[in-house]
């Protein structure tokens, strides 16, 4: 499954760098997450508690950091797996200052196994995008709460 | 209308006599058995479609109440790979002991108090796998540079053959033109209500195996199971419950999950049931085999068809497991189908991929190949512009010709097929529907009109699987032939009947057909006969045919029971014979007498007779068995194994269906609408008109179902996307239409009561008519249809990709 888009927070780049980049922001802000421990620099032991449809189940994996180029770029890397299966995706974040405004675009891609994909596949897509949502949505709500 | 077979009760549609009890709730099912100390199975199954297990951690999932884990690692310790009759044969063991090779592959078994603790459990063990890439494609799985399911084959081909039946090259000479076509078959199944299930319990003090199931046959597998566990075979008791909810060929696919809880009831000592729920049914039971078939006909101008040409690559899953590569070789006999074709070349390759493994699917190889064979005959009307009915009136094998001989050895005992296709068309008022069609075209709307005439073997011949191996191959190994059935008959003191079956019916209302045949063959009613019908290989008289699949009962089953009810009846003569001093030839048996013909005075009560063969044995003549009991173990005599020309009577009877359908397609959203659908069938005489056309109407049902709506679909990464019934979309009583169906009965010479087959019947036709009426509906757009299901999404990209081609071809002028 592909993900791609775009969210525009209105704040300076190297603010919504610092914002997405640090780990107890992406532990509120992931929807389920119930845990992101840092391992080492820039990697995380994770904790996610996810149901679709009739699906319910908790993933434990990995969220990994890497080539970042503050403020501008970074890759997202996580695998999980539980019983529902398993998740493994990996996304390109890119930031730009645009006037007052940051715009920040994703492009990745996520493949899910087991269970989840054999009962959930139709509304995966759906709900990738509405856990996205929520996910700028809860940044955002940090980034206030910063202010 | 042949009267052949029919009596006062033959023939006759009798209600079920199954019904009251299971209508009542009475039935006695898989989930109805209760025994002492019984635990409970979940089993954890692969969530990646191929890789590597690198490691199992399962000590945090022995929580309270869990009995007992049972891995891969001791599958692979307590057992051997299972046998199936190719070259080199994947090592298939009931769990995956080191590599997963599809979504769902059993690697672990939770054995717990309950079901809730065992699935709880099933989430606390964690496996370390190591993904591989996977291919999902047949063709693709073939090319060198895919990746490998299984080191010790070295290739993804599993089975590979090639076979000549008369002289093709003669008939290429021959031939005015050579038409080619290409036709993908889905992979989908049979959804029975009951899903698989399975309770083991093992006495570690005797060594003795005790195995309830609703596995559906044939015994074959017990068998298969023992080896591979290595436990004798009389050490294995395997019992069937007398209720099975359906099987459609899907359950002759559960022994190795037989397999897997059996190893679980030894590793505990334990009694272990095992439910399979519906998402591992869809997931990881079996499927129907899906195909990919070149096939070239060559052809005169007159719509001739002098011979075929075909290559077939089967997919078989992640493994091959028995029956299998039987798709490919069922259809042997009957694969030039209805029509007088003498020249045939065979290429036939078994692949894997990480799909779910298959079993036979009501309809077993036949529906694959009509779906080609079908789709060729009226691609060949197209071309020589004839109608698909006339080149189909050219073939035929005439009715004077029977018994015929196929190429491939199949000899079809009797038949009108020319008569038969007639019924259909007038059914469907043929002229009138070409009329209407034509009007429809001008008004821009979408009519088709679709054929099947087809051949439909009944009795497996378990010889024919032996052809995956060359004739020099089979020179090496014990021949295998034989469709044997078994009965025992017995008439109590009073007079009444008892009749013991092993006929493993799954709702094909065997009892009521029993009862009907013993009351004719005995002059009694058939409320004055019980059945006894359950398979249990300590219990009864079982062979390793036993089984209900490949539609037997009509054919071998019911000739088995003649015969014992034969015996039976020739054993009351004689010792009324001996009571009224007459010879048994001058009696007659009649409404519960037997008198001297001509002389009704001298009579004697049948019951009178069965009172002294069991009360009064010293009575008997001298050297008799005492009782009345008679038993039967038979085997249809043309059931032989393949020739040294590769040439088998796969089956021991032939039926012939023709299905007629008329289709609307709406241009807008690809949607299909059935306007008529005539199903005419020859299933020689029809011992119950109820139960057969329950099981037409059935069997139509489940072949719109694989053309319409089903099928197992896996996205690129090999993940199963349709492991619910929101996904694998089994049509219900809302999409099915009226069928009018129509009996020819030509009767069988190698049957008792001249009866044949009829269960799977238009599960191997519907999808070929089905797509050929939908390719007739889209000729004027130049839409070719050579793949199913055709939903709407993939009728509507067809007829967008051909008014593409079409704008594009006026962009170029």
């Amino acid at each position: 499954m592909k993900l791609e888009g775009t969210h525009t927070f209105q704040a300076p780049q190297e603010r919504v760098w610092d914002l997405l980049i640090n780990p107890k922001n992406l532990e509120k802000a992931l929807p389920g997450c119930e845990k992101l421990e840092e391992r080492e620099p820039g990697q995380y032991d994770a904790l996610l508690k996810i149901q679709i449809a009739a699906v319910k189940g908790t993933y434990k994996g990995k969220v990994q950091v890497a080539d970042t180029e503050p403020p501008k770029r970074y890759r997202l890397i996580g695998e999980g797996s539980g019983s529902p299966g398993f998740v493994k995706g990996e996304a390109i974040i890119e930031l730009s200052q645009q006037g007052q405004n940051t715009l920040v675009s994703y492009q990745g891609e996520v493949q899910v196994g087991g269970l989840m994909a054999g009962v959930g596949q139709r509304m995966l897509g759906g709900i990738a995008k509405m856990m996205l949502n929520q996910f700028f949505k809860n940044m955002e709500k940090e980034l206030k709460s910063q202010a | 209308m042949s009267s052949q077979g029919k009596g006062k009760w033959v023939g006759k549609g009798l209600k079920r006599k199954e019904d009251l009890r299971l209508l009542a709730g009475r039935g006695n099912f898989m989930d109805d058995i209760r025994l002492p100390n019984m635990k409970h199975a979940a089993i954890l199954r692969s969530p990646y479609p191929h890789a590597w297990i690198r490691g199992m951690e399962t000590s945090e999932a022995l929580i309270p109440g869990v009995r007992g884990i049972l891995t891969g690692e001791d599958v692979a310790k307590m057992s051997k790979p299972f046998s199936v009759g190719v070259q080199v044969p994947p090592k298939y063991y009931s769990a995956a002991v080191d590599k997963v090779r599809f979504v769902g592959e059993p690697v672990a078994v939770v054995i717990a108090d309950n079901r809730y603790i065992a699935e709880d459990a099933l989430d606390l063990i964690e496996v370390d796998y190591e993904p591989l890439p996977v291919v999902m494609d047949i063709e693709e799985a073939i090319k060198p540079e895919a990746p490998i399911l299984h080191d010790n084959i070295g290739s993804n081909i599993y089975s590979q053959r090639s076979f000549k039946y008369g002289d093709m090259e003669k008939a290429y000479k021959e031939a005015d033109l050579v038409i080619k076509g290409k036709f993908d078959f889905p992979k989908y199944g049979s959804t029975p209500i009951e899903t698989y299930a399975v309770i083991a319990s093992y006495d570690p003090l005797t060594e003795d195996f005790v195995v309830y199931s609703n596995y559906q046959g044939p015994l074959v597998n017990h068998l298969l199971v023992a080896i591979a566990l290595g436990i004798p075979e009389n050490k294995m008791r395997w019992i069937v419950t007398k209720d099975i909810g359906g099987g459609f060929g899907t359950k002759t696919g559960m022994y190795p999950y037989i397999a897997l809880i059996t190893l679980a009831a030894k590793k505990t000592g334990m009694c272990v049931k095992w439910i399979e729920d519906r998402r591992e049914h869809l997931l990881a039971s079996a499927t129907g085999t899906d195909r990919v078939t070149y096939l070239e006909a060559s052809v005169k101008r007159d719509g001739t068809i002098l011979g075929l040409k075909d290559k077939v690559l089967d997919n078989t899953g992640g493994y091959i497991r028995a029956p299998e590569p039987g798709c490919a070789y069922r259809s042997t006999g009957n694969h030039t189908g209805a029509y007088q074709i003498r020249h045939l070349d065979r290429e036939v390759l078994i692949v894997g991929t990480n799909k779910c493994l298959t079993a036979p699917n009501r309809g077993y190889g036949c529906q694959e190949l009509y779906f080609s064979l079908e789709r060729m005959v009226d691609m060949i009307a197209a071309e020589l512009g004839m109608d698909p009915a006339q080149v189909r009136f050219k073939n035929f094998i005439q009715p004077d010709q029977f018994p015929y001989t196929t190429a491939t050895g199949g000899v079809y005992d009797a038949g009108d097929y020319p008569k038969a296709f007639q019924m259909a068309l007038d059914k469907i008022e043929y002229k009138k529907m070409r009329e209407e069609q034509h009007k429809a075209r001008e008004e821009g709307r979408l009519i088709g009109i679709g054929f099947a005439s087809i051949v439909d073997p009944s009795v497996t011949n378990m010889g024919y699987v032996t052809l995956a191996k060359t004739v020099e191959e089979r020179q090496k190994e014990h021949p295998k032939s034989g469709s044997g059935e078994s009965f025992i008959v017995e008439m109590g003191p009073l007079g009444k009947v008892h009749v013991i079956a092993s006929t493993n019916p799954q709702g094909q209302g065997h009892d009521t057909v029993i009862s009907q045949i013993v009351a004719d063959e005995l002059e009694i009613h058939p409320d004055d006969v019980t059945v006894s019908n359950v398979v249990d290989t300590h219990d009864r008289v079982v062979t390793i045919s036993t089984g209900s699949y490949s539609s037997r009962f009509a054919s071998v089953g019911t000739t088995a029971l003649v015969i014992a009810t034969r015996k039976v009846k020739e054993k009351i003569l004689k010792i009324a014979a001996h009571l009224l001093e007459a010879r048994a030839e001058d009696l007659e048996m009649k409404e519960g007498k037997i008198h001297v013909k001509g002389f009704p005075d001298k009579s004697i009560q049948v019951k009178h007779v069965a009172g002294t063969a069991h009360w009064n044995q010293s009575a008997l003549p001298e050297g008799m068995d005492v009782g009345l009991y008679a038993s039967t173990l038979y085997s249809m005599p043309t059931s032989k194994p393949p020739d040294e020309l590769d040439r088998v009577d796969s089956s021991n009877t032939y039926g012939f269906i023709t299905e007629a359908i008329v289709v609307e397609v709406d241009p807008e959203t690809g949607e299909v609408k059935i306007l008529k659908w005539a199903s005419v069938h020859d299933a020689g005489t029809i011992l119950n008109p109820t139960i057969v056309e329950g099981q037409i109407m059935g069997s139509c049902a489940h072949a719109l179902g694989g053309s319409l709506y089903e099928e197992f679909a896996y996205d690129e990464y090999g993940q199963c996307l349709t492991a619910s019934f929101q996904d694998y979309l089994v049509p219900t009583a809302m999409e099915v239409p009226k069928i009018d169906i129509e009996h020819l009965e030509t009767p069988s010479p190698f049957t008792a009561l001249g009866s044949k087959g009829a269960g799977e019947g238009s599960c191997m036709s519907g999808p070929a008519a089905l797509g050929n009426a939908i390719a007739d509906a889209l000729a004027p757009l130049g839409v070719t249809i050579n793949e199913l299901p055709l939903g709407p999404n993939k009728i509507w990209k067809l007829i967008q990709e051909s008014k593409r081609k079409e704008s594009n071809g006026t962009i170029a002028q």
